[in-house]
């Protein structure tokens, strides 16, 4: 029954899994924070985690790393349920920062490799590694407070990379980073996305999640309301929608009057329009230059914000045959 | 979460030699960044001052109050009242020396500057400011002894004949409790190991108290219960700055006992080391009870401004035994004697009333035993706390929350 569930909301089908999260359920008292919680991420695999707040992602991030236990359903490793030992070879970087402020961040980070299993002459050599790898300026001799917020963001990275995990989970990991930091996360993430690793991270900065990520996941109000790659999110037959720019008179409203053409804005950059199935785009180009000279003619695919923004909001279309999002099975 | 068993759980034994060598880890981290720690090492710094004073100043004071004195003697008869003083000095058990100066007036300005004790002659004995008893007794018996010789020779009596005539051994002494000596020593070390041991126990409790609430506050404490059990985590903790403390302990009583016997306050004998020795052990046992108390209050509030609040129940218990230990550990009191066997009390209480000669070994090992009961039943109580509360951010954790939700 669960599988099943979980089969619909598998984004990436055909790939293997590694890692499965399957009907998690979750409640704090009375309130329920998870409903029947379903994804699964393929090795190597960059999966971006979005919601709004409260919709349950640290949630289940927590649960995911055995730091929470849930009151339904399970974590699966490579098919079997994630234990002790498979989660320390897991790396995890919670939302809420924190490192022993005082301590030496060589020693910290080797300490933090040691836990996870690490000989000590590895863990240290690790640790070097990684601080000089994320560009952290200091010393590693270096206490961690006397340190730069940028750089002890990086340690804190690194204290998640250090053991060479197999799974990084990462809770909102670009918060409070400035750009250049937010490009040592990207490249540290997407370079151990090469070396094979699954990693699952949060955020609110989608234009980041969508660049990044091979697949999505929209959470709202803990369940899964849609996953998949960011075109998968879009959808193949998606309605068409192009930007056009056309001098014409502010007032001419050239496009309301073509059959099967919707507009769904008009500012200065141009009018936003969405083609009916069987309407052709050079039926628009031509109503278009009879309007007057054509500036700019494109099609526009939604970004992830958009395609969030419908998801979460109240006034998400419902899901119908000619709608749009019919591909994107909502959960609720 | 499912917990069935399946065939990758690791047999029992695995997960058992995993979780000691997380403590082991988090142990040897408590150790070694505190024992770094510049503060601790002042501490332990002042803490052997303090003690090393308290050896050396009484036995540096003793020397001047008693026992030894230093007497000059003038006039014409200096030489027969200094070997008779010397004599009488040696039946009073008194230790004497006779001072020479050139003449009265050096001698008379050596004892106002303190150089000499006294100054016999022309009829008087001259003092700074007070002449101690057994100073006087030997010295006035000495000028007696002198004075009749003259008086004897004088009415023409032979003197060497009178002297025989008169000689006989002085009374033998014999002493009822001839360890009276000791065991006051025994008591003065235990007085100062029970305030050490009240120290110690509370510095390091405070360490641990301070040092979950530290990873708490910092939210480090998620990355580790991500890695390792909750458990293993306080276990680690406990132990590990329970080391240091023993450490500390240890060297503070070695140091102690060696230069008390260094400057002769105490002989080393099993006897004057046993006290010590049994601050050391309660420490241990003190030490783990306490700390378990005080790690699980902490792990309730997520700010070192709340941890007072919550710790005060356990900082009460330990200051009041400490204070119980002292005005009634060496009284023959009912309430201190049935305390001393009641775990944390017995912590404070046993070294300090063992020390008078009330208790036995056996009823030693008798509290250790209820101590080491009471621990087990402890620990467990404590990590479930410390599990239910630690991941819980914001305000106090009630202890019905902590108790009852395990997260």
């Amino acid at each position: 029954m669960v599988w099943a569930q979980w089969r619909r909301f598998d984004g990436n089908r055909g790939r293997p899994k590694v890692l499965d999260l399957v009907g998690l359920g979750k409640r704090f008292g009375e309130k329920v924070v998870l409903r029947d919680l379903s994804f699964s991420v393929a090795p190597g695999q960059m999966f971006g985690f979005v919601g709004t707040n409260g919709a349950g992602k640290t949630t289940t991030m927590r649960i995911a790393l055995g730091v929470l236990a849930s009151d339904s359903g399970e974590v699966r490793w490579q098919g079997r349920p994630a234990d002790a030992a498979v989660r320390r070879r897991w790396g995890y970087m919670p939302e809420e920062r924190g490192l022993y402020a005082k301590m030496r961040i060589q020693d910290q980070l080797a300490y933090f490799a040691e836990l996870h299993g690490m000989a000590r002459s590895d863990a240290r050599r690790s640790a070097a590694h990684w601080l000089r790898t994320l560009g952290v300026s200091g010393a590693p001799g270096d206490r961690l407070e006397t340190l730069s917020l940028g750089n002890q963001q990086r340690v804190q990275l690194a204290a998640a990379l250090v053991h060479d995990p197999e799974l990084l989970v990462l809770d909102e990991p670009f918060s409070g980073l400035d750009p250049v930091g937010v490009d040592v996360m990207a490249q540290a993430l997407r370079s151990r996305v090469e070396q094979g690793v699954s990693v699952v991270f949060s955020s609110h900065q989608l234009d980041l999640v969508e660049r990044l990520c091979d697949a999505v996941g929209i959470i709202k109000d803990g369940g899964m309301h849609a996953v998949g790659t960011v075109r998968e999110l879009r959808g193949d037959h998606r309605a068409v929608r192009y930007r056009v720019a056309v001098d014409a008179p502010a007032d001419e409203d050239w496009a309301a009057a073509l059959p099967g053409v919707t507009v769904l804005s008009r500012d200065a950059a141009g009018t936003l329009v969405e083609l009916g199935t069987g309407v052709s785009e050079q039926t628009l180009l031509d109503a278009a230059r009879a309007a007057g000279r054509v500036r700019a003619f494109a099609p526009v695919d939604p970004s992830l914000a958009e395609l969030f923004r419908e998801a979460v909001t109240a006034t998400a279309p419902a899901p119908t045959a000619d709608s749009p999002y019919a591909h994107l099975e909502a959960h609720a | 979460m499912s917990t069935a068993p399946t065939t990758r759980t690791a047999p029992a034994a695995e997960s058992r030699a995993r979780f000691w060598h997380a403590v082991r880890l988090v142990a040897r981290r408590e150790f070694t960044e505190r024992i770094r720690d510049r503060g601790f090492l002042m501490s332990v710094g002042v803490m052997l001052a303090i003690l090393l004073a308290a050896v050396a100043i009484p036995a540096a004071v003793g020397r001047g109050g008693d026992g030894e004195y230093k007497v000059a003697f003038s006039g014409p008869q200096q030489a027969q009242l200094g070997n008779a003083a010397t004599a009488q000095a040696r039946l009073l058990d008194v230790d004497l020396t006779v001072a020479t100066f050139p003449d009265a007036d050096a001698a008379r300005k050596a004892v106002k500057d303190g150089d000499a004790d006294a100054l016999v002659g022309d009829g008087r004995i001259t003092v700074n400011r007070e002449l101690p008893d057994k100073l006087a007794a030997v010295l006035q018996s000495a000028y007696a002894s002198v004075e009749r010789g003259n008086r004897l020779a004088a009415q023409g009596f032979d003197v060497a004949a009178v002297d025989k005539a008169l000689e006989f051994q002085p009374l033998a002494k014999q002493t009822l409790d001839p360890d009276a000596d000791e065991r006051e020593a025994r008591k003065g070390i235990a007085v100062l190991g029970t305030i050490m041991l009240y120290g110690m126990l509370m510095l390091f409790c405070m360490w641990v108290a301070n040092g979950v609430v530290e990873e708490k506050s910092s939210r480090i404490v998620e990355i580790l219960m991500a890695t390792v059990p909750a458990r293993a985590l306080l276990t680690g903790k406990i132990i590990g700055i329970g080391l240091l403390g023993l450490l500390q302990m240890a060297l503070t009583a070695t140091v102690g006992l060696t230069a008390a016997s260094a400057v002769g306050t105490i002989d080393l004998t099993a006897a004057m080391v046993y006290p010590a020795v049994l601050v050391v052990a309660w420490f241990v046992l003190g030490y783990a009870i306490y700390a378990c108390m005080f790690a699980a209050a902490a792990s309730r509030v997520s700010r070192m401004e709340d941890l007072q609040n919550v710790i005060t129940p356990m900082t009460t218990v330990l200051i009041s035994s400490f204070f119980i230990a002292i005005s009634l550990g060496q009284s023959d009191n009912t309430f201190a004697r049935v305390l001393a066997y009641i775990p944390p009390f017995s912590a404070m209480l046993q070294p300090i009333q063992t020390a008078g000669g009330d208790l036995a070994v056996w009823q030693n090992l008798l509290a250790a035993a209820l101590s080491v009961l009471a621990l087990f039943g402890l620990v467990g109580a404590a990590a479930r706390m410390y599990e239910g509360a630690v991941l819980r951010t914001g305000g106090k954790v009630s202890l019905k929350d902590a108790w009852g939700t395990r997260s």
